[in-house]
């Protein structure tokens, strides 16, 4: 949870995680996708402005399993290794709701005050 | 290039799928690279800084908790679900094979259960619903003729009223008079008892018969010696031989011609009749009145009520006869006609009792599957890691559900083939378990039908006893199965569902069980009421026989019949021997009216009913019966001297109120030769035929030596009373007759008692000892089942009553734990029970003699009783209990 009071590091640490999540969530939420597919995502999607520390990936992905926001499964197809594909759970499509909700408020609080406009 | 070896090297103590998922990363990532232009060293550069990344980071390290693994199943096709099914199936198989013991248990409880439900249900079938053999026979209906609402002594329907109706019918196809006997047949083989039928021509076309062979009598042939005799008996007699027709065969020293066969599927009324001869219905003139059974067909869409009202509207028409109409209707009045489907008339007696029977055994059946699923729930609870597991691999709770179900209906069939194997057996054993007089015992027999009812019963009370312990366990957590440890931590012993849903089926098995126990009680006590019934005689010493004497005079009769007497009592095994015209215990028999003079002035001449007989003058000696004023007849009553007669103290209760010693009685009965009267000089204790319809009738007993001619009926019965046992006097008695009378066909020698036992008290008997034994086997049952909760019990407590041990509790503390808790479980079902037997037993009344339902005896018995057996079923887990050793209970 964001409060003034956090150093800019924490809350440059915060942010990133709390919006990796949301990243992953959103990205799931279009289709099932494995890892690397994730990463590659990301990284493309956002210009490369998030800069985007792959080695914290899976931890975050093996997190929200744990928490049972997303579900990976492996999947056999013919002729090939098999992968670890991930999915979104009802509970994660309510968080990523309800993410997007508070960045929306975030941001139009952060424009209200600082007059920063989002695209 | 090996990525997951790389990883692994880079990351040895990663979980297994981490390296894989990252070793494909990787191989992704190099991929990539190499796609975008690089050479091999720089994209694999670019990979290995990746992996120094993952080795730096902590978390990968970490070994992962294990997520259930998620297979998608594949798409089902229809077939599927009856694959699995057969899966589940086989593996039941797999599972009782392992656990033979239970399997055995389970199927013996439930074959007893279907076993007897299905010999019940094949009784009732065969008695109450199957249709009767003649076509069209629900239009069948037997002729009652009532006077003045006063039915009569034997036959149901008068010729007068029989003729009347006759005359015109609109609502019956047809009228028939029919009545059976006993008659001897000798020609084409030994001389033999038999039973026959009289009947009307009519019979045959009201039935519906059609020959085997030859012809059926008909309506011209009413005054001729003609004879159609019984399929079974034409080949046992004539080895079926068509040339039988024709042939000449004697009943009771009269000739008949056989003119044809009946097959035996249609005999009438049963297949024991095994000739019919022709009756020919005179009519009633003067004081003549004879009495038969009637039988009528209903034209199609006519209701038995008005064919009944127009029989009575008929019979007003019937001529009076009188005193005859006294003696045998026992009053006068208008005649009144009722026609009762022929079905209700055989089997209607037996109805209730049968659907008392089917429900004492349907309580059964419900003690057993309940007993069953107590059992099963026990085994379910002890396999929820098992059922865990298959959750997690993908089983869904209708699976589970699906896979004990399918395991109880196998033990349920299996038990059900059992059940029905042991009925088909025992079928043959209702032909001597049923007593002789039971309606259409022919008929009772294990045919499709009752299979199939048996088998949809297994196959229901396996789906119940299974789909109730699988509702409990069908949600299994598969962490909380595996985490958890046997012992769990102390508190009370109903704890858990499972131990609750145990307790409540043994509650359930106590209270039906109770429910039998106290209907098994009343029942006996009936019977033991019934037996021990002072009838005025002792039934147990004395011994008879039916002796047929047909091609005797009745003078003759009486010469042979003293001169017999005579030698057996002069046999030191014999004590007193007699002879009379009919048997004691024959509530029907002779009748006869007549005016007694008016007690004193005032009062009318007193119309008298009263049953006749004719009896040797050692006769009240043999029976034991008491002489309550005056004498019995004596050697000294002779031909020459007064005429004698002596009455029983039903005759002298109703009509005498003064003293009875020395009034008149007419003896114009006997026939017209006896003009004189007879004096009263004795009055005896009544022979009570107790249970039976029939209340105790008015008797007069006169002397053989004064009416020689009077012995009239063909068959005398003997009374022999013993000295010492009775086996060794009843082949003193058969070797005596049959040296005196070589060609009687003599019946058995028997005690009274053996006589009533097959007679009247042949079905309290039967009823007694069919709903003890299924009292006995709910008993069992139940013991079992409380025997079973109680060890699971003490199993599961045994670190709580080491604790208790280690706290002080001696032994005889652990005991009283235990046995509290199966007497708590005990008394909870006892009091349902009883109280649902006080609700019951309404039912049971007709069927009580001598005790009422609310009998307080057996309300005090059956609880003694259940709680004994409960006490056994405690002792050896209460025993258990106390053996503990509470080091090793608190270390387990």
């Amino acid at each position: 949870m964001l409060t003034p009071y956090m150093a800019t590091d924490q809350l440059a640490r915060e942010l990133k995680r709390g919006s990796t999540e949301l990243l992953v969530l959103a990205l799931l939420e279009e289709r099932d996708r494995h890892g690397y597919e994730i990463a590659r995502l990301i990284e493309g999607r956002s210009a490369g402005a998030i800069s985007f520390h792959v080695a914290s990936l899976y931890p975050t992905l093996y997190r929200m399993e744990d928490r049972d926001l997303i579900q990976g499964r492996w999947i056999e197809k013919t002729g090939q290794r098999r992968r670890r594909y991930y999915r979104i759970t009802a509970a994660g499509r309510k968080v990523l709701a309800s993410q997007r909700s508070t960045w929306q408020a975030f941001f139009e609080a952060l424009s209200r005050v600082a007059r920063i406009r989002h695209a | 290039m090996n990525w997951t070896g790389r990883i692994r090297a880079a990351l040895p103590a990663a979980d297994p799928d981490v390296a894989e998922e990252l070793a494909q990363h990787a191989r992704a990532m190099y991929d990539a690279a190499r796609a975008e232009g690089a050479a091999d060293e720089e994209a694999q550069r670019t990979v290995d800084a990746q992996i120094d990344c993952w080795r730096a980071d902590a978390a990968l390290l970490r070994r992962r908790a294990r997520h259930p693994r998620i297979v998608d199943p594949p798409a089902a096709p229809a077939t599927a679900w009856v694959g699995g099914l057969a899966q589940d199936v086989r593996h039941a198989v797999r599972l009782l094979r392992r656990q033979p013991h239970v399997a055995l248990l389970v199927i013996l409880v439930m074959a007893v259960g279907i076993g007897a439900t299905t010999s019940l249900s094949a009784v009732a079938y065969g008695v109450l619903m199957k249709p009767l053999p003649w076509p069209d026979s629900d239009r069948l209906v037997s002729v009652r003729e009532t006077r003045g609402g006063r039915s009569p002594r034997f036959g149901s329907v008068s010729n007068a009223a029989y003729l009347a109706w006759r005359e015109e019918t609109s609502t019956v196809e047809d009228l028939a008079g029919w009545s059976a006997q006993m008659v001897t047949i000798s020609g084409a083989g030994e001389p033999e008892r038999i039973r026959i039928v009289r009947a009307t021509a009519s019979l045959f076309r009201v039935i519906g018969a059609r020959p085997a062979a030859g012809v059926l009598f008909g309506d011209d042939d009413e005054r001729t010696n003609v004879a159609v005799v019984s399929e079974s008996l034409w080949r046992q007699r004539f080895g079926g031989d068509p040339a039988a027709i024709g042939r000449r065969i004697t009943l009771d020293a009269e000739t008949f011609t056989v003119v044809g066969v009946m097959p035996d599927a249609l005999a009438f009324p049963d297949r024991q009749t095994r000739a019919w001869v022709p009756m020919h219905v005179a009519p009633a003139a003067g004081n003549l009145l004879s009495m038969f059974e009637g039988l009528a067909k209903l034209r199609p869409g006519v209701a038995p009520e008005q064919a009944a009202a127009e029989g009575t509207a008929r019979g007003r028409f019937a001529p009076d006869t009188g005193m005859t109409t006294m003696a045998i209707f026992g009053g006068t009045g208008p005649v009144e006609i009722a026609a009762v489907p022929y079905l209700d008339t055989i089997a209607g007696e037996v109805r209730r009792p049968l659907i008392v029977l089917i429900g004492a055994v349907l309580l059964l059946m419900a003690i057993a599957t309940v007993n069953v699923a107590a059992l099963q729930l026990a085994r379910a609870a002890s396999r929820r890691r098992e059922l865990a597991i298959r959750a997690a691999l993908g089983a869904t709770a209708g699976n589970v559900v699906r896979q004990l179900v399918a395991e109880s209906l196998l033990l349920a069939v299996l038990g059900g083939a059992a059940g029905i194997g042991l009925a088909w057996l025992l079928q043959g054993a209702a032909w001597s378990v049923l007593p002789a007089d039971f309606p259409r015992v022919a008929e009772i027999g294990i045919n499709g039908r009752i299979v199939l009812f048996g088998t949809a019963l297994s196959m229901l009370t396996g789906v119940v006893f299974g789909l109730l312990p699988a509702l409990r366990v069908r949600r299994p957590n598969l962490v909380a199965s595996l985490a958890e440890d046997g012992t769990s931590p102390v508190s009370a012993g109903t704890r858990t569902g499972i131990a609750r849903a145990r307790g409540l089926a043994v509650a359930a098995q106590v209270a039906i069980a109770s429910v039998l126990l106290v209907s098994a009680l009343l029942l006996g006590r009936t019977f033991m009421e019934l037996l021990q019934a002072d009838r005025g005689y002792d039934a147990a010493s004395v011994l008879s026989t039916a002796l047929p004497l047909p091609m005797h005079t009745p003078e003759r009769r009486t010469a042979l019949l003293a001169d017999l007497v005579e030698r057996l009592a002069a046999h030191p095994a014999i004590e007193h021997a007699a002879f009379a015209s009919e048997t004691p215990l024959t509530p029907g028999g002779s009748t006869a009216s007549f005016s007694l003079p008016p007690q004193d002035a005032a009062g009318g001449a007193i119309q008298v009913q009263a049953s006749p007989r004719l009896v040797s003058p050692s006769y009240f000696a043999a029976l034991g019966l008491r002489v309550l004023a005056g004498r019995p007849l004596a050697e000294t009553d002779t031909p020459t001297s007064q005429p004698v007669v002596v009455v029983n103290d039903t005759f002298r209760r109703r009509y005498l109120d003064s003293d009875p010693l020395g009034a008149q009685i007419p003896m114009g009965f006997w026939g017209e030769e006896q003009n004189a009267a007879a004096t009263i000089v004795g009055v005896v204790e009544d022979v009570r035929h107790i249970g039976a319809a029939t209340p105790t009738l008015p008797e007069l007993y006169f002397s053989s030596r004064q009416l020689p001619s009077g012995m009239r009926s063909g068959v005398a019965t003997l009374l022999v009373r013993s000295r010492s046992d009775t086996a060794s006097t009843r082949a003193v008695v058969h070797g005596i007759v049959r040296a005196a009378e070589p060609g009687a066909a003599v019946g058995p020698v028997v005690t009274l008692e053996e006589r009533l036992l097959a007679t009247s008290l042949a079905r309290p008997r039967l009823y007694a000892i069919l709903l003890a034994a299924f009292a006995a086997v709910a008993l069992l049952v139940a013991g079992a089942g409380l025997f079973g909760v109680l060890s699971y019990s003490v199993s599961q407590r045994t670190r709580e009553l080491g604790v208790r041990a280690a706290f002080g509790a001696t032994r005889a503390d652990l005991v009283a734990l235990v046995l509290r808790q199966g007497i708590e479980v005990t008394v909870a079902g006892l009091a349902a029970g009883l109280l649902a037997s006080l609700w019951l037993g309404r039912f049971l009344a007709s069927l009580l003699y001598g005790v009422t339902p609310l009998d307080i005896v057996t309300y005090l018995a059956a609880p003694l009783i259940l709680l004994a057996i409960a006490a056994v079923a405690c002792i050896a887990p209460a025993l258990r209990a106390a053996r503990l050793d509470p080091v090793t209970a608190l270390r387990s």
